[in-house]
């Protein structure tokens, strides 16, 4: 057999040449193929991105913590009591820490100047566990510390302080709306992962012992309780637990219980949205896209029947023939292929920045672009080259 | 390989078409045998046949009943596949309209037979330009077709029949598109090819001159073909008849 690759060299070289010469057919139909793989690369990304998205929830958080919040906060509603939140973990053997927050709102002020607006969150210390904060300097606030004023600084509050002149930030005094407060830690900076099931805010926001949160709270009931639940514990078992133990001690309060598990499945959920009418909107400009390549190859077909002619005359065998239109097709959606995968990229970027993923580029929707563009030219060329190989050469070398 | 290349038989061969109810026999039972190295014209009205019997002697059309021998082996049960095979190995075609692929240039085109036998691009190249040289038109390797006048074509178009070393060069009123002048020295080629590689040369001709050139004259007229006065093979090349 003798080699079939300067064949399909000879055929590569001649089908960009036919292509380019039908530059404004070429390009309509590279448009809808363009529309169609941009569809599969978004759509592959987006899925790669969700699970890296995941990946990282893991990684930062675990999946193992819970959120523990009342449906409504507001007066006349129930709270979960301090008492509650903080006995949560040794009372139920299905959660190994629990962690309240009080919430407030504040404006931060060094030596008289402002240095800071932000978060005020009365916390114990397995808040900074549980939600993996560190600690550049001092210590982080803890029961012991009961009601008094002291305070832990995040990291862009500690760096307004040290612009104001403050060396040690640890043992100042900070001004946290009217209140005087002593710097007994500064947070290390903790970039915000939005995908996490906690706000934490901890660059701009001001940690407080639970017991003084009230001095500084418009609203000085618990917010919500973080809690990870013990090692080998199935979340759902302790969920109910959880649920159980609360309606024992206040049977009316109204909870409200997320879990880190549950994120995921939602964020993959709203993927398998954007999947779907990815997916739908792909394959439709696809299938519109593949028929516009088919119809190009048809018209080619018909206006070079005496070249194929020609090349049967020369010995060209019906299966050369058909490799050629093959290969022109192929090469076709390849191209749209390639402006698809910008396209698709772009779109992949656009839709991280509206749901707050992280955006990467995989490798598995490029290549899968390219493979699903080739699939298209071998598919919707596969009438057009059969004709072409099939056509009778004497009547096309009659044709004139 | 012993056997002499470019002898063929064809024997009893029929060919009708069909259109609508009404079915035309044009070729009504053809007796040819052509030795290796013949040079041969057939002459005919418009529609006799001629070229329907050429492209059955290519191997590009079959007999509708009859047989095709090619050098001692019958070839008309082969397949499409073993057709074009042969046909690539084994025949050069040349057209009046001469069929040159419009946007390759001249090398790109004489390469197109070896591209279909495996050939590789620098190889093919290579042969082509040697071919081309010899043609004469070695200083044209990179024009294309429409920058080429006739005869430089047909040159073009013999090169390319030619460069597989075919045994058969089938040549369809070769000259039918030039001018008298063209068309001598376009005559003159085939002459010096035939008698420089002994391919053997089938020409169908309307011009009395250019089928006085050949060897052997035959007639296709009422679907038959007579072979008319022959002369011995050898007193051919005196007569070319190249006006320098
Ligand atoms: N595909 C076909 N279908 C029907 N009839 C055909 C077909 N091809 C050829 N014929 C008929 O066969 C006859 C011979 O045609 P052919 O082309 O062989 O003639 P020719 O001798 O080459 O004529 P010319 O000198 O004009 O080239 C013609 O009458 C033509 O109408
Ligand atoms: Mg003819």
């Amino acid at each position: 057999m003798p080699g079939i690759l300067p064949i399909l060299g000879a055929n590569a070289r001649q089908a960009v040449d036919s292509l380019a010469r039908a530059r404004l057919r070429t390009a309509l139909g590279l448009v809808g193929i363009m529309i169609g793989i941009s569809s599969v690369i978004a759509m592959v990304s987006l899925g790669e991105i969700a699970k890296e998205q995941a990946r990282r929830q893991f990684e930062a958080l675990g999946t193992d913590v819970l959120l523990v919040r009342t449906l409504t906060t507001m007066a006349g509603s129930q709270a979960i009591s301090l008492a509650d939140a903080i006995g949560l973990a040794e009372a139920v053997p299905a959660v190994a820490e629990a962690a309240p927050r009080i919430l407030g709102h504040g404006e931060f002020r060094h030596a008289g100047r402002k240095v800071g607006q932000g978060r005020v969150q009365g916390v114990t210390a397995a808040f900074a566990s549980i939600n993996r904060m560190s600690l550049q300097a001092g210590r982080f606030v803890s029961l012991l510390d009961a009601d008094r004023h002291f305070c832990v600084v995040g990291a862009a509050v500690a760096d307004a302080m040290r612009q104001g002149g403050a060396r040690r930030i640890v043992g100042e005094t900070l001004e946290v709306g009217d209140i005087l407060f002593t710097v007994v830690g500064v947070l290390d900076p903790r970039p915000e992962n939005y995908a996490l099931p906690v706000q934490v805010e901890a660059d701009q926001s001001v940690f407080v012992p639970i017991g003084a949160a009230g001095r500084v709270a418009d609203n000085p009931a618990i917010e919500l309780a973080v809690a990870r639940s013990s090692a080998g514990v199935d979340y759902r078992a302790a969920v109910a637990d959880i649920r159980s133990w609360f309606r024992g001690r206040s049977p009316d309060l109204q909870l409200d219980i997320i879990t880190a598990k549950e994120l995921i499945a939602q964020m993959e959920a709203q993927m398998q949205t954007f999947a779907l009418l990815l997916g739908s909107v792909g394959s439709i400009s696809l299938v519109v896209g593949g028929i516009g390549i088919m119809n190009i190859m048809l018209v080619s077909v018909a206006e070079r029947r005496r070249e194929i002619a020609i090349r049967r005359a020369l010995g060209a065998r019906r299966r050369d023939i058909q490799s050629q239109f093959l290969i022109e097709s192929v090469i076709l959606t390849l191209a749209g292929g390639l402006l698809g995968i910008l396209l698709g990229l772009a779109a992949t970027w656009a839709i991280c920045r509206f749901t707050g993923w992280e955006f990467l580029i995989s490798g598995m929707s490029v290549a899968s672009g390219l493979g699903t563009a080739a699939a298209a030219g071998l598919f919707f060329g596969f009438q057009p080259a059969r004709q072409a190989a099939r056509l009778d050469p004497i009547a096309g070398l009659q044709a004139e | 390989m012993t056997a002499p290349r470019g002898a063929l038989r064809l024997i009893d061969v029929r060919k009708s078409y069909r259109v609508g109810p009404v079915t035309t026999e044009v070729l009504r039972g053809v007796d040819l045998e052509i030795g290796a190295g013949d040079l041969v014209s057939i002459m005919g009205p418009s529609g006799s046949g001629k070229t329907t019997l050429m492209n059955i002697v290519g191997l590009l059309d079959r007999p509708s009943t009859g047989r095709h021998v090619l050098d001692g082996r019958d070839v008309s049960g082969l397949g499409d596949d073993a057709l074009s095979r042969l046909r690539n190995a084994h025949v050069g075609f040349v057209f009046q309209a001469f069929h040159l692929l419009p946007r390759l240039t001249a090398a790109e085109n004489v390469c197109v037979p070896l591209v279909y036998r495996g050939t590789g691009r620098r190889k093919a190249l290579g042969r082509a330009r040697a071919i081309l040289e010899r043609v004469g038109m070695g200083d044209r390797l990179e024009h294309r077709p429409d920058q080429l006048s006739g005869g430089q074509k047909q040159r073009v178009a013999i090169a390319r029949a030619l460069v597989g070393l075919p045994a058969l060069l089938l040549a369809d009123e070769p000259t039918g598109a030039l001018d008298a002048d063209t068309a001598d020295e376009t005559m003159g080629l085939l002459l010096e090819l035939n008698a420089e590689q002994g391919v053997t040369v089938l020409i169908i001709t309307h011009d009395p001159a250019v089928a006085r050139c050949c060897t052997r004259r035959m007639r296709i007229d009422g679907g038959q073909l007579h072979e008319e006065d022959s002369r011995p093979p050898g007193s051919a090349g005196s007569t070319a008849p190249r006006r320098a």
